[in-house]
């Protein structure tokens, strides 16, 4: 008999204490041992987790009203511009805007952790006044408990895989997939292969908008398809599958987050960055579902990209998967090279495990998603109209 | 007992000469070596640990500087930082001397410092800023 579950049946399970969940990385040998048939039948739910650097990420934050008001209309938060072009209160602090005063030594993402660890943050906003706005100039100290909101909202997180960055130049370069020596001296990759969301739904039949997920160390949801979303699926010659370039755009309560989910990081000679942690829930609602849960990172390929070719379109080198890029080291054209992940691992496991714990204790209900992601979508370049 | 790393950095006139192997036998040295780049024309580097008697150790480094051949000591030393480490693993692909790597069980950042040779790489590709060097 095929096994078919509704989100509804799988929630009546969690709250009732008896539910069967794994991780994305535990239900392999499940698999394996039982097949996909009987692993269907017994487990209801596999988690997953990621935790590496994602750029597009930032926070809208309202401080709320002064007195005399002031309607904000250029705002620094530790000498970091937050965008203020919104009403009067509202910012959105971008992760990867540098401090004015410090350049790249610290920037939005540091903003958003120290927001988050509860420390004090210097604002500043200038304005021109107005009839019933009429302060000029505001400084002050927030904290997040001083403040109306804060949310996270990130327009373009879990990138559902990524190339592998080396570099054929003859001199190192600083790039956002970290420093990359000359001569493909080193090769750095950039997801957490058999654990990753959007590796385990490829087709995405379970994560939409409206998908609620782990994010930072709080609940948060699926606000919308991510920004360049465009899932791709190329096969090559020998009938290997890459997926490519699915992403999420996601929501969730910046003060409730927790600074060992969320961190901001420094690539040096490209800039700050925001390391962010998801996890995400996959129901088993069938048998298909399980098959794509129990993929594994020898089964994931991703393409080595040379990045030191200036322009968009960069060459591919050929093509590994996870196991061998996890095993630390990987030849490219000939080349033994050693392997950084830039995402971690451990992280993403340690995700994927308290996903499960929290489920497991009832606190994490699953939500079917409210709008499927589109089927077709273009990847458009910008073209220079003169 | 004393250790010390030491940088040789040989020119083309001494670069044949069998420094490690006369390190042991006359001066009775434990000899590691953490690094080794040779170009016979124009010279080389090597980076060792020392392990032996303190006089021995000055003896043996007074007979390489005698043969022309350039002396550092590495008397500096890294700090990594684990309660900031992420686990990343930017650090591994950067590090000459394979002192950095990813258990295999945990995937939790192990940092073997005996073959460290203090070159920086590692502190300018943690994303984190969890390693420095402190002199
Ligand atoms: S300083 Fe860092 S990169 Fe250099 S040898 Fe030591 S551990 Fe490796
Ligand atoms: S790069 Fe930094 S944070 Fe990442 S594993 Fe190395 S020491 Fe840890």
């Amino acid at each position: 008999m095929t096994i078919q579950r509704t989100y509804e049946e799988i929630n009546t399970k969690i709250r009732s204490g008896k539910a069967v969940i794994v991780t994305a990385e535990e239900i392999i040998p499940i698999v394996e041992k039982k097949g996909i048939e009987k692993a269907t039948e017994e487990i209801d739910v596999v988690t997953t987790g990621t935790f590496g650097p994602m750029c597009s990420s930032g926070a809208i934050i309202n401080f709320g009203h002064s007195d005399p008001p002031i309607r904000m209309q250029k705002v620094w938060l530790n000498d970091v511009e937050a965008y203020a072009g919104l009403a009067a209160v509202d910012v959105y602090l971008g992760a990867t805007q540098p401090s004015e005063s410090q350049g790249m030594e610290y920037g939005g993402a540091h903003v958003i952790e120290d927001l988050i660890s509860g420390k004090k943050i210097k604002l500043r906003a200038i304005s021109q006044g107005t009839d019933c706005y009429p302060r000029r100039e505001i400084e002050s100290y927030i904290t997040k408990e001083s403040i109306n909101q804060a949310v996270l909202f990130n327009p373009r997180n879990g990138y559902q895989n990524y190339n592998v960055a080396v570099s054929t130049s003859d001199r190192k370069i600083y790039t956002y997939m970290g420093i990359l020596l000359p001569n493909i001296g080193n090769a750095n990759y950039c997801t957490s292969g058999q654990l990753s969301p959007l590796l385990n739904d490829p087709q995405f039949r379970t994560i939409g908008i409206g998908t609620r997920i782990f994010l930072g160390g709080t609940q948060g949801y699926i606000a919308w398809e991510g920004t360049q979303f465009y899932p791709q699926t190329l096969k090559d010659e020998e009938g290997r599958v890459i997926y490519k370039g699915g992403t999420l755009a996601v929501i969730g309560d910046l003060k409730e987050m927790s600074t060992d989910y969320i961190r901001a990081a420094i690539f040096k000679g490209y800039g700050v960055t925001l390391v962010v942690g998801i996890g995400i829930p996959i129901p088993i609602l069938n048998s298909e579902i399980m098959k794509s849960v129990s993929v594994k990172d020898e089964d994931i390929w991703t393409e080595i990209i040379d990045y030191s070719f200036p322009h968009l379109k960069k060459p591919s080198l050929g093509r590994v998967n996870y196991k061998q890029l996890r095993e630390g080291k990987i030849t490219v054209q000939g080349k033994d090279v050693f392997t950084s992940p830039l995402s971690s691992y451990a992280k993403a496991r340690e995700i994927a495990q308290k996903l499960k714990e929290e489920i497991l204790k009832g606190e994490f209900l699953l939500q079917e998603p409210i709008q499927k992601f589109p089927q077709e979508s273009k990847f458009k370049p910008l073209l220079e109209i003169h | 007992m004393l250790s010390k790393k030491v940088i040789f950095t040989f020119s083309p006139q001494n670069v044949e000469r069998p420094v490690t192997y006369q390190l042991i036998k006359d001066y009775n040295l434990w000899v590691n070596i953490l690094q080794a780049k040779f170009e016979p024309s124009l010279g080389g580097k090597l980076v060792l640990e020392l392990k032996g008697e303190d006089k021995q150790i000055k003896e043996g480094l007074n007979f390489v500087r005698q043969i022309g051949v350039g002396i550092e000591l590495l008397e500096q030393e890294v700090l990594w930082d684990e309660k900031k480490c992420i686990d990343c693993g930017a650090c591994i692909s950067i590090c000459p001397t394979g002192v950095l790597s990813l258990d295999k069980e945990t995937f939790k950042l192990k940092f073997d410092y005996e073959k460290c040779i203090v070159c920086g790489n590692c502190v300018e590709a943690c994303p984190l800023q969890a390693i420095k060097v402190i002199f």
